[in-house]
C-alpha cells in the first residue's frame, strides 16, 4: 500500500485563515475570482491574506484546469494526480484522482496508478501523459523534443500538448502551496 | 521589458505571430493571468512587508536552484532594478544560507519550498513570523516561491516544442 488514496483527505492550515466575515474588500474580490465551490474553503481563505496573488493565480488555475476544448479534462486530472504523487502531495493527489474517476468512471485504473504507478499503464495515451507529467515535474531542464514526440505518437495535438504543459506546471505550483501552508489530514485522522 | 511584453515570449525570443506564439494565444487567459501573477508577486504596487528587492532575490534563488539560466538572468536584472544588486551574491551562493538576517531566512525558506516542499513543517512558517513577517508576507513569499517552478516548467516544455519544430 502506498500513502496515496482516493478517500477524502482533509487539510489543516499552518497559518490562521482570513475570516470571511472580517475579510477586506480586496480579499473578498480575490475570492470571487476562485471556483465558486471553493471560495470559502480553508485553503482559499488562507491564500486570501495576499489578495493580489490569489486573484491572478486563482484565475490562472481555473483556466488551466477548466478551459473548453483542447486536452480532455480527465487527462488534465490524470496529469495533475501524477504530478501530485511525484511531489508527495497526498491531499492534491486524492482530489484529482477522485475527479479523474468521476469523469471516466474508471476507478480500477486510478487505484492501480495510486498503488503501483504508471510505468505499466496499459492505455498508451494515459501512459504517455503520465510519463511526460513525471519528466517535466522531476527534471524540467532535461525535457527535449523527444518527450514531445512521445505525446504526438500517443495522438495529442498541439493544443492538447500546450494544455498538458500548463496543467503539469500548475501543479508544480499548487503542490508547493498545499504542502507548505498546511498539513494533510489522512482519513484515519478525520 | 516593456509593460505589454509577455515574459515567456521575451525569454524564448518568440513573437506573438510565430507558430508557438499563435498556439499560446489560443489560451489567452492563461497568458494574461500568468503575466498577472508575475506582476502581483514580483512587482506589486503595494509590496507590503516584503520589499521588491526581497521578492526579486527570492525569485532569483528559485530560478537558479531550478537551473533555468534565462529566467535567472531576468530576475537578476529585476533585482538590480529594485536596488537590491548587493543581494545577488547571497542568492547565488551554493549551500544553505546560515545567517540570522531576513534575507538568509527567506532564502532558506525558498530552498525548502521550491526543492523539498514535502519536508516543510509549521516551524518554517513560525520562523518567518518570529522575524516579523505578517501572514500576508508569508503567503506572498510562498506564492512567489511556488510560482517560479510554474514558469520554469512552462519555459522548459516550450523550449522542447521549439527544438522539435526546428529539427
Amino acid at each position: 500500500m502506498t500513502r496515496f488514496t482516493l478517500k477524502p483527505v482533509g487539510w489543516r492550515p499552518r497559518l490562521d485563515p482570513v475570516k470571511a466575515e472580517t475579510a477586506t474588500p480586496a480579499q473578498l474580490a480575490a475570492l470571487e475570482a476562485c471556483p465558486p465551490a471553493q471560495r470559502r474553503s480553508t485553503y482559499f481563505l488562507t491564500l486570501a491574506h495576499d489578495p493580489g496573488s490569489l486573484g491572478e493565480r486563482g484565475a490562472l488555475f481555473n483556466i488551466v484546469m477548466y478551459a473548453e476544448g483542447g486536452l480532455d479534462r480527465a487527462d488534465r486530472e490524470l496529469a495533475t494526480a501524477v504530478v501530485s504523487m511525484v511531489n508527495g502531495c497526498v491531499f492534491c493527489t486524492s482530489v484529482h484522482a477522485k475527479r479523474f474517476v468521476e469523469l471516466t468512471g474508471d476507478e480500477p485504473a486510478m487505484q492501480r496508478i495510486l498503488d503501483e504507478g504508471w510505468a505499466d499503464e496499459p492505455d498508451p495515451r494515459r501512459r504517455a501523459v503520465a510519463a511526460f507529467a513525471e519528466a517535466l515535474t522531476r527534471a524540467p531542464g532535461e525535457v527535449t523534443a523527444a518527450h514531445v514526440a512521445t505525446l504526438r505518437a500517443a495522438g495529442l495535438d498541439e493544443l492538447e500538448i500546450l494544455d498538458l504543459v500548463h496543467a503539469v506546471a500548475m501543479f508544480a505550483n499548487a503542490n508547493r502551496l498545499m504542502l507548505t501552508l498546511g498539513d494533510p489530514l489522512l482519513p484515519k485522522q478525520m | 521589458m516593456p509593460d505589454d511584453e509577455d515574459l515567456i515570449d521575451s525569454l524564448l525570443g518568440t513573437t506573438p505571430d510565430s507558430p508557438l506564439g499563435v498556439l499560446r494565444r489560443r489560451r489567452p487567459e492563461a497568458l494574461r493571468h500568468a503575466q498577472g501573477a508575475y506582476r502581483e508577486l514580483v512587482l506589486p504596487a503595494d509590496p507590503g512587508g516584503l520589499s521588491h528587492a526581497e521578492r526579486a532575490v527570492l525569485a532569483l534563488r528559485v530560478a537558479l536552484r531550478e537551473g533555468d539560466a534565462a529566467l535567472s538572468a531576468r530576475y537578476r536584472a529585476v533585482l538590480e532594478a529594485a536596488g537590491g544588486g548587493a543581494m545577488a551574491a547571497a542568492a547565488e551562493a551554493p549551500g544553505t544560507p546560515g545567517g540570522q538576517d531576513r534575507v538568509s531566512a527567506l532564502l532558506r525558506y525558498a530552498d525548502r519550498v521550491a526543492m523539498a516542499p514535502d519536508s516543510t513543517s509549521k516551524a518554517d512558517i513560525e520562523g518567518l513570523t518570529a522575524l516579523g513577517f505578517t501572514p500576508r508576507d508569508i503567503v506572498a513569499t510562498t506564492q512567489l516561491v511556488a510560482f517560479v517552478p510554474y514558469q520554469v516548467r512552462v519555459l522548459a516544455a516550450l523550449r522542447a516544442m521549439l527544438q522539435e519544430s526546428r529539427a
